[in-house]
């Protein structure tokens, strides 16, 4: 499958398919599956991997009231600064009192993040309810996963995210690499995982910029499937 | 590096923050002068020693208010802006 011929493609595409990267169906956007070797990148993932999700669903809403309406939508929301699993996988991301941000699940099902935007057009009693922010065409999303992940880390954030002093479904809205990124540790079936989110222009300064990071721990990038694979 | 605490985020490295200047009240929007305007707008206190000023975390752009003193450059307190102006007091 080729992502020039898709209407949503990554921010960072060329870049993946320069690396090797064979794209494939999940759900209705094309993924990179893999680079190549799965087994081998299954590997890579439990040490350091770093794979591109930019175009799984995601979406957002803030302002006054958002919070309240979300609730009232059956989203289970945990404090500021913190991150909870939605019964479908998805994850809510709660960057502020009122500023909510909302990751699909890995198998690209439309699930929560879709429900959430049909019910947003239709009328609601809770009033005011903030407004929706496309998360998706705003912010790319990488992961970064497995045992050396913190230590990758530990040179471009100065935010310690160490597992011991970062647990799981923290976040941290912080500057990674010099600029500005929202960081998420929401583990992969034990392994150690962290989505980290930027501004969509950025992407393709990020992605070779946190290959080198990663270089030194012989990290690379994985494909969606090895992430599947940590799943099971 | 400095580091400096946000209300919301916890404690950052400085350069994550940006100064916004010193909080001030507003001349009444209805019979100040012009010259109250020009100098609420343009002219600085410019105090030597603690003040109150707006910060914003550059990150999350997130401002908040801080109490400063700005001869030894310490940060004595950083406190949400709904402190300062609880509901009702701006409108």
């Amino acid at each position: 499958m080729d992502p020039a011929g898709q209407t949503r493609r990554s921010f960072v595409y060329r870049r993946l398919a320069e690396a090797g990267a064979v794209f494939g169906a999940v759900a209705d956007v094309a993924l990179a599956v893999h680079y190549g070797d799965p087994d081998a990148e299954l590997e890579t993932a439990r040490r350091l991997g770093l794979a591109d999700l930019s175009v799984l669903p995601r979406v957002g809403f803030k302002g006054a009231g958002a919070a309240k309406w979300l609730a009232a939508q059956g989203v289970s929301l945990p404090e500021v600064n913190g991150a909870a699993a939605q019964p479908d996988g998805a994850l809510a991301a709660r960057l502020g009192p009122d500023e909510v941000l909302l990751l699909g699940g890995l198998d690209g099902a439309a699930g929560l993040v879709g429900r959430l935007d049909e019910a947003w057009a239709e009328a609601s009693t809770v009033e005011p309810r903030g407004y929706p922010v496309p998360r998706r065409e705003t912010h790319a999303w990488f992961v970064v996963t497995g045992a050396q992940a913190a230590d990758m880390f530990a040179k471009l954030c100065a935010v310690d995210l160490r597992p011991q002093s970062f647990a799981n479904h923290r976040i941290a809205q912080t500057s990674v690499a010099r600029a500005n990124a929202i960081v998420i540790r929401a583990d992969l079936a034990g392994t150690l995982a962290y989505h980290l989110l930027v501004d969509s222009a950025t992407a393709d300064y990020y992605l070779p910029v946190l290959l080198d990071a990663m270089s030194e721990f012989t990290g690379g990038l994985v494909g969606h499937q090895a992430l599947q694979a940590l799943l099971q | 590096m400095k580091v400096m605490r946000c209300p919301l985020n916890g404690e950052r490295n400085i350069s994550e923050f940006t100064c916004l200047g010193e909080v001030s009240e507003p001349p009444a929007p209805d019979g100040a002068s012009d010259e109250a305007w020009a100098a609420h707008l343009w002219n600085s206190n410019n105090t030597a020693g603690v003040v109150r000023e707006w910060w914003c975390h550059v990150p999350t752009s997130y401002w908040f208010i801080a109490e400063r003193n700005t001869v030894t450059d310490e940060i004595l307190r950083t406190y949400a802006a709904a402190e300062l102006f609880a509901k009702g007091n701006n409108e």
